[in-house]
Protein backbone atom coordinates (compact mmCIF):
# COMPACT_ATOMS: atom_id res chain seq x y z
CA UNK A 1 0.00 0.00 0.00
CA UNK A 2 1.04 3.35 -0.80
CA UNK A 3 1.35 6.28 2.47
CA UNK A 4 -0.32 9.41 2.00
CA UNK A 5 3.29 10.70 1.83
CA UNK A 6 4.25 8.66 -1.33
CA UNK A 7 0.66 9.28 -2.99
CA UNK A 8 1.49 12.94 -2.57
CA UNK A 9 5.16 12.38 -3.48
CA UNK A 10 4.37 10.50 -6.58
CA UNK A 11 0.95 12.25 -7.62
CA UNK A 12 2.31 13.58 -11.26
CA UNK A 13 3.07 10.54 -12.35
CA UNK A 14 0.47 8.41 -10.94
CA UNK A 15 -1.73 10.39 -13.48
CA UNK A 16 0.63 8.10 -15.44
CA UNK A 17 0.33 4.82 -14.78
CA UNK A 18 -1.95 4.94 -12.15
CA UNK A 19 -1.67 3.96 -8.13
CA UNK A 20 -1.07 0.13 -9.57
CA UNK A 21 2.19 1.24 -11.85
CA UNK A 22 3.35 3.50 -8.78
CA UNK A 23 2.47 0.10 -6.59
CA UNK A 24 4.54 -2.29 -8.90
CA UNK A 25 7.71 0.08 -8.30
CA UNK A 26 7.48 0.31 -4.79
CA UNK A 27 8.03 -3.93 -4.95
CA UNK A 28 10.33 -4.20 -7.58
CA UNK A 29 13.99 -4.15 -7.33
CA UNK A 30 16.70 -2.98 -9.65
CA UNK A 31 20.15 -4.07 -10.06
CA UNK A 32 22.69 -1.20 -11.47
CA UNK A 33 25.92 -2.22 -12.33
CA UNK A 34 27.60 1.09 -11.49
CA UNK A 35 27.45 4.34 -9.76
CA UNK A 36 29.65 6.14 -12.48
CA UNK A 37 28.48 8.43 -15.16
CA UNK A 38 25.18 6.04 -16.43
CA UNK A 39 24.97 4.81 -12.88
CA UNK A 40 24.36 8.03 -11.84
CA UNK A 41 21.26 9.34 -13.91
CA UNK A 42 19.98 5.83 -13.92
CA UNK A 43 19.78 5.81 -9.81
CA UNK A 44 18.47 9.02 -9.15
CA UNK A 45 15.65 8.75 -11.45
CA UNK A 46 14.43 5.35 -10.87
CA UNK A 47 14.86 6.38 -7.11
CA UNK A 48 12.65 9.34 -7.66
CA UNK A 49 10.49 7.26 -9.05
CA UNK A 50 9.66 5.24 -6.51
CA UNK A 51 11.53 2.22 -7.42
CA UNK A 52 11.36 0.11 -4.06
CA UNK A 53 14.67 -1.18 -3.73
CA UNK A 54 17.93 -0.26 -5.63
CA UNK A 55 21.22 -1.95 -5.42
CA UNK A 56 24.02 0.14 -6.41
CA UNK A 57 27.21 -1.96 -7.25
CA UNK A 58 30.98 -0.27 -7.36
CA UNK A 59 34.27 -0.63 -5.71
CA UNK A 60 35.58 2.93 -6.84
CA UNK A 61 36.76 5.87 -5.17
CA UNK A 62 35.44 9.49 -6.17
CA UNK A 63 37.78 11.31 -7.99
CA UNK A 64 38.43 14.80 -9.62
CA UNK A 65 37.92 13.93 -12.72
CA UNK A 66 34.73 11.85 -12.37
CA UNK A 67 33.03 15.17 -11.12
CA UNK A 68 32.25 16.27 -14.91
CA UNK A 69 29.86 13.35 -15.55
CA UNK A 70 29.33 11.38 -12.51
CA UNK A 71 26.52 13.40 -10.75
CA UNK A 72 25.60 11.44 -7.78
CA UNK A 73 29.28 12.75 -6.38
CA UNK A 74 29.85 16.07 -5.44
CA UNK A 75 33.48 17.92 -4.60
CA UNK A 76 32.79 17.23 -0.98
CA UNK A 77 33.20 13.53 -2.19
CA UNK A 78 36.66 13.33 -3.47
CA UNK A 79 38.28 10.34 -2.17
CA UNK A 80 35.05 8.80 -0.15
CA UNK A 81 33.65 5.07 -1.72
CA UNK A 82 31.24 5.96 -4.44
CA UNK A 83 28.88 3.69 -2.32
CA UNK A 84 29.41 5.60 0.49
CA UNK A 85 28.34 9.09 -1.67
CA UNK A 86 25.72 7.00 -3.28
CA UNK A 87 23.77 5.82 -0.84
CA UNK A 88 23.64 9.08 0.80
CA UNK A 89 22.52 11.09 -2.09
CA UNK A 90 19.40 8.79 -3.08
CA UNK A 91 18.45 8.20 0.38
CA UNK A 92 18.29 11.98 0.46
CA UNK A 93 16.66 12.13 -2.57
CA UNK A 94 13.87 9.81 -1.49
CA UNK A 95 13.83 8.43 1.89
CA UNK A 96 11.40 6.12 1.29
CA UNK A 97 13.12 3.51 -0.68
CA UNK A 98 15.58 1.34 0.24
CA UNK A 99 18.97 1.88 -1.23
CA UNK A 100 21.70 -1.40 -1.05
CA UNK A 101 25.49 0.04 -2.37
CA UNK A 102 28.18 -2.51 -2.36
CA UNK A 103 31.74 -2.02 -2.55
CA UNK A 104 33.07 -4.52 -4.47
CA UNK A 105 34.23 -5.71 -8.21
CA UNK A 106 31.48 -7.67 -9.86
CA UNK A 107 33.45 -10.96 -10.70
CA UNK A 108 31.84 -14.38 -12.03
CA UNK A 109 32.04 -15.92 -8.51
CA UNK A 110 30.04 -12.79 -6.54
CA UNK A 111 27.49 -12.08 -9.47
CA UNK A 112 24.55 -14.14 -8.89
CA UNK A 113 24.56 -13.35 -5.10
CA UNK A 114 25.15 -9.74 -5.96
CA UNK A 115 22.18 -9.48 -8.27
CA UNK A 116 19.96 -11.75 -5.85
CA UNK A 117 16.22 -11.81 -6.64
CA UNK A 118 16.36 -8.60 -8.59
CA UNK A 119 13.95 -7.65 -10.82
CA UNK A 120 16.13 -6.26 -13.75
CA UNK A 121 19.57 -5.31 -14.34
CA UNK A 122 20.66 -1.93 -15.61
CA UNK A 123 24.19 -1.68 -17.57
CA UNK A 124 26.13 1.36 -15.82
CA UNK A 125 29.37 -0.40 -16.37
CA UNK A 126 32.53 1.17 -18.24
CA UNK A 127 33.46 -2.32 -19.80
CA UNK A 128 32.46 -5.25 -22.08
CA UNK A 129 34.52 -8.09 -19.97
CA UNK A 130 31.71 -7.28 -16.98
CA UNK A 131 28.85 -6.35 -19.58
CA UNK A 132 29.09 -9.81 -20.83
CA UNK A 133 28.41 -11.38 -17.04
CA UNK A 134 26.02 -8.89 -16.38
CA UNK A 135 24.18 -10.41 -19.53
CA UNK A 136 24.91 -14.22 -18.63
CA UNK A 137 23.75 -13.88 -15.62
CA UNK A 138 20.18 -11.67 -16.79
CA UNK A 139 19.40 -14.63 -19.34
CA UNK A 140 20.22 -17.35 -16.61
CA UNK A 141 18.11 -15.55 -14.16
CA UNK A 142 15.68 -14.41 -17.07
CA UNK A 143 15.44 -10.71 -15.86
CA UNK A 144 15.42 -7.52 -18.81
CA UNK A 145 18.82 -5.87 -18.98
CA UNK A 146 19.01 -2.61 -19.66
CA UNK A 147 22.52 -1.80 -21.97
CA UNK A 148 23.75 1.19 -22.35
CA UNK A 149 27.30 2.30 -23.20
CA UNK A 150 28.84 6.08 -24.28
CA UNK A 151 31.80 7.48 -25.51
CA UNK A 152 32.65 11.25 -26.30
CA UNK A 153 29.34 12.58 -27.45
CA UNK A 154 28.21 9.41 -28.67
CA UNK A 155 25.57 7.01 -27.02
CA UNK A 156 23.91 3.73 -27.55
CA UNK A 157 21.25 1.85 -25.88
CA UNK A 158 18.94 -1.50 -25.75
CA UNK A 159 16.86 -3.51 -23.51
CA UNK A 160 17.60 -7.17 -23.55
CA UNK A 161 14.15 -9.57 -22.99
CA UNK A 162 16.12 -13.24 -22.23
CA UNK A 163 13.96 -15.22 -24.60
CA UNK A 164 12.81 -13.03 -26.89
CA UNK A 165 15.71 -10.47 -27.74
CA UNK A 166 19.20 -10.83 -29.04
CA UNK A 167 21.17 -10.81 -26.19
CA UNK A 168 24.43 -8.59 -25.98
CA UNK A 169 26.32 -11.07 -27.49
CA UNK A 170 24.19 -11.63 -30.06
CA UNK A 171 25.05 -7.58 -30.83
CA UNK A 172 28.40 -7.20 -29.13
CA UNK A 173 30.62 -10.73 -30.23
CA UNK A 174 33.62 -8.81 -29.44
CA UNK A 175 34.50 -5.92 -27.63
CA UNK A 176 35.68 -3.00 -28.64
CA UNK A 177 39.48 -2.34 -27.14
CA UNK A 178 39.62 -0.79 -24.09
CA UNK A 179 40.84 3.12 -23.80
CA UNK A 180 40.45 6.03 -21.36
CA UNK A 181 37.38 7.23 -23.17
CA UNK A 182 36.32 10.88 -23.65
CA UNK A 183 33.60 12.23 -22.07
CA UNK A 184 31.15 15.21 -21.62
CA UNK A 185 28.61 14.57 -18.69
CA UNK A 186 25.91 15.40 -20.79
CA UNK A 187 26.11 11.78 -22.47
CA UNK A 188 25.56 9.48 -19.78
CA UNK A 189 22.85 12.15 -18.65
CA UNK A 190 21.11 10.92 -22.53
CA UNK A 191 21.31 7.36 -21.81
CA UNK A 192 21.32 6.70 -18.68
CA UNK A 193 18.02 8.56 -18.71
CA UNK A 194 17.05 5.94 -21.83
CA UNK A 195 18.07 3.13 -19.24
CA UNK A 196 16.09 4.73 -16.69
CA UNK A 197 12.88 4.92 -19.02
CA UNK A 198 13.07 1.61 -19.87
CA UNK A 199 13.50 0.39 -16.88
CA UNK A 200 10.13 2.45 -15.31
CA UNK A 201 8.32 1.46 -18.80
CA UNK A 202 8.85 -2.20 -17.83
CA UNK A 203 8.12 -2.56 -14.99
CA UNK A 204 4.90 -0.17 -14.38
CA UNK A 205 4.10 -2.10 -17.84
CA UNK A 206 3.81 0.94 -20.24
CA UNK A 207 4.81 1.66 -23.74
CA UNK A 208 6.54 -0.21 -26.11
CA UNK A 209 10.49 -1.29 -24.85
CA UNK A 210 13.62 -0.61 -26.92
CA UNK A 211 13.73 -4.31 -28.12
CA UNK A 212 14.96 -5.94 -31.19
CA UNK A 213 16.78 -2.44 -31.92
CA UNK A 214 19.68 -0.38 -30.87
CA UNK A 215 19.01 3.17 -30.28
CA UNK A 216 21.94 5.24 -31.28
CA UNK A 217 22.20 8.70 -30.18
CA UNK A 218 24.82 11.37 -31.86
CA UNK A 219 24.85 14.23 -29.57
CA UNK A 220 27.15 16.19 -32.18
CA UNK A 221 24.66 15.74 -34.76
CA UNK A 222 21.78 16.23 -32.40
CA UNK A 223 20.32 13.00 -33.99
CA UNK A 224 19.15 9.59 -32.70
CA UNK A 225 18.69 6.29 -35.23
CA UNK A 226 17.63 3.01 -35.07
CA UNK A 227 19.60 -0.11 -35.74
CA UNK A 228 17.74 -3.26 -36.21
CA UNK A 229 19.49 -5.73 -34.30
CA UNK A 230 19.21 -9.90 -34.80
CA UNK A 231 19.12 -12.89 -32.54
CA UNK A 232 22.45 -14.69 -33.78
CA UNK A 233 21.64 -18.49 -34.07
CA UNK A 234 24.68 -19.65 -33.29
CA UNK A 235 25.16 -17.32 -30.21
CA UNK A 236 27.90 -18.69 -27.48
CA UNK A 237 25.71 -17.56 -24.76
CA UNK A 238 21.40 -17.57 -26.14
CA UNK A 239 21.89 -19.31 -29.42
CA UNK A 240 20.62 -23.19 -29.34
CA UNK A 241 22.57 -25.90 -28.03
CA UNK A 242 24.52 -23.54 -25.79
CA UNK A 243 24.84 -23.37 -22.24
CA UNK A 244 24.87 -20.09 -19.41
CA UNK A 245 27.93 -21.56 -17.45
CA UNK A 246 30.22 -18.33 -16.94
CA UNK A 247 33.69 -18.45 -17.63
CA UNK A 248 36.00 -19.11 -14.78
CA UNK A 249 37.16 -15.57 -13.89
CA UNK A 250 35.82 -12.30 -14.66
CA UNK A 251 38.12 -11.44 -18.08
CA UNK A 252 36.93 -13.84 -21.05
CA UNK B 1 25.18 2.26 -59.17
CA UNK B 2 24.65 4.21 -56.27
CA UNK B 3 25.51 2.78 -53.09
CA UNK B 4 25.28 4.55 -49.34
CA UNK B 5 28.22 4.30 -46.65
CA UNK B 6 27.18 5.17 -43.26
CA UNK B 7 29.71 5.59 -40.53
CA UNK B 8 29.01 5.76 -36.65
CA UNK B 9 30.47 7.50 -33.76
CA UNK B 10 34.07 7.51 -33.93
CA UNK B 11 34.46 6.34 -37.53
CA UNK B 12 32.00 9.11 -38.43
CA UNK B 13 34.34 11.80 -36.66
CA UNK B 14 37.29 10.78 -38.76
CA UNK B 15 35.41 10.08 -41.84
CA UNK B 16 32.05 11.97 -42.56
CA UNK B 17 28.60 9.95 -42.91
CA UNK B 18 26.31 9.37 -45.59
CA UNK B 19 28.81 9.37 -48.34
CA UNK B 20 26.95 8.88 -51.42
CA UNK B 21 29.68 6.06 -53.76
CA UNK B 22 29.15 5.03 -57.33
CA UNK B 23 31.14 1.27 -56.73
CA UNK B 24 31.51 -0.80 -60.44
CA UNK B 25 29.28 -3.81 -60.69
CA UNK B 26 30.49 -6.71 -58.55
CA UNK B 27 32.48 -4.25 -56.40
CA UNK B 28 33.03 -6.19 -52.70
CA UNK B 29 31.72 -4.86 -50.07
CA UNK B 30 34.91 -5.57 -47.73
CA UNK B 31 36.60 -3.48 -50.97
CA UNK B 32 34.35 -0.97 -50.92
CA UNK B 33 34.49 0.15 -47.43
CA UNK B 34 38.13 0.10 -47.66
CA UNK B 35 38.33 2.78 -50.33
CA UNK B 36 36.08 5.01 -48.91
CA UNK B 37 37.97 4.43 -45.36
CA UNK B 38 41.22 5.21 -46.90
CA UNK B 39 40.81 9.14 -47.43
CA UNK B 40 41.48 9.05 -43.83
CA UNK B 41 44.67 7.55 -42.54
CA UNK B 42 43.14 7.03 -38.84
CA UNK B 43 39.66 6.38 -40.15
CA UNK B 44 40.97 3.60 -42.25
CA UNK B 45 43.37 2.01 -39.14
CA UNK B 46 39.93 2.85 -36.80
CA UNK B 47 38.17 0.24 -38.80
CA UNK B 48 41.17 -2.09 -40.75
CA UNK B 49 43.79 -3.75 -39.14
CA UNK B 50 47.77 -3.59 -40.70
CA UNK B 51 46.73 -6.50 -42.58
CA UNK B 52 43.99 -5.05 -44.00
CA UNK B 53 41.07 -7.05 -42.48
CA UNK B 54 38.39 -5.65 -40.44
CA UNK B 55 39.11 -5.10 -36.60
CA UNK B 56 37.26 -7.65 -34.80
CA UNK B 57 34.79 -5.45 -32.92
CA UNK B 58 33.56 -3.88 -36.28
CA UNK B 59 29.83 -4.30 -36.71
CA UNK B 60 28.60 -4.13 -40.37
CA UNK B 61 24.98 -3.78 -41.85
CA UNK B 62 23.37 -4.11 -44.93
CA UNK B 63 20.20 -2.51 -45.25
CA UNK B 64 19.61 -3.37 -41.85
CA UNK B 65 20.84 -6.69 -41.79
CA UNK B 66 24.13 -7.59 -40.27
CA UNK B 67 26.91 -8.70 -42.37
CA UNK B 68 29.64 -10.99 -40.87
CA UNK B 69 33.00 -8.75 -41.22
CA UNK B 70 34.83 -11.93 -42.45
CA UNK B 71 32.26 -12.72 -45.25
CA UNK B 72 32.72 -8.79 -46.47
CA UNK B 73 35.19 -10.11 -48.75
CA UNK B 74 32.86 -12.34 -50.87
CA UNK B 75 29.85 -10.45 -50.74
CA UNK B 76 29.17 -7.64 -53.77
CA UNK B 77 27.17 -4.53 -53.11
CA UNK B 78 24.14 -3.59 -55.20
CA UNK B 79 22.39 -0.70 -56.39
CA UNK B 80 20.84 1.74 -53.82
CA UNK B 81 22.54 -0.67 -50.69
CA UNK B 82 22.69 1.45 -47.46
CA UNK B 83 25.76 -0.23 -45.50
CA UNK B 84 26.72 0.82 -42.34
CA UNK B 85 30.01 0.51 -40.42
CA UNK B 86 29.52 0.96 -36.30
CA UNK B 87 31.94 0.81 -33.44
CA UNK B 88 30.27 -0.24 -30.30
CA UNK B 89 31.24 2.27 -27.33
CA UNK B 90 32.10 0.89 -24.17
CA UNK B 91 32.12 3.82 -21.78
CA UNK B 92 30.00 4.39 -18.77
Amino acid sequence: MLSERELERYKRQILLFGNDGQERLKSSHIFIAGAGGLGSPVAIYLAVAGVGTITVVDMDTVEQSNLNRQILHYDRDIGKKKTVSAIAKLQEYNPDIIINAIDTTITADNIRRLVGQADGIVDAMDNYPVRYLLNRVALEMKVPFFHGAIRGFYGQATTIIPGKTPCLECIFPRAPPKEVFPVVGVTPGVIGTVQATEVIKYLTKQGELLVGRLFIWDGLAATSEEIAIEKNPVCPVCGSGTGTELPAGMMR
Amino acid sequence: MTVKLRFFARFRELLGTDIIVEPHDGTLLAALVAEVARKNTDGYAAIFDEQGTFREFVILMRNGKRVETAEAGTITVADGDEIAVFPPVAGG
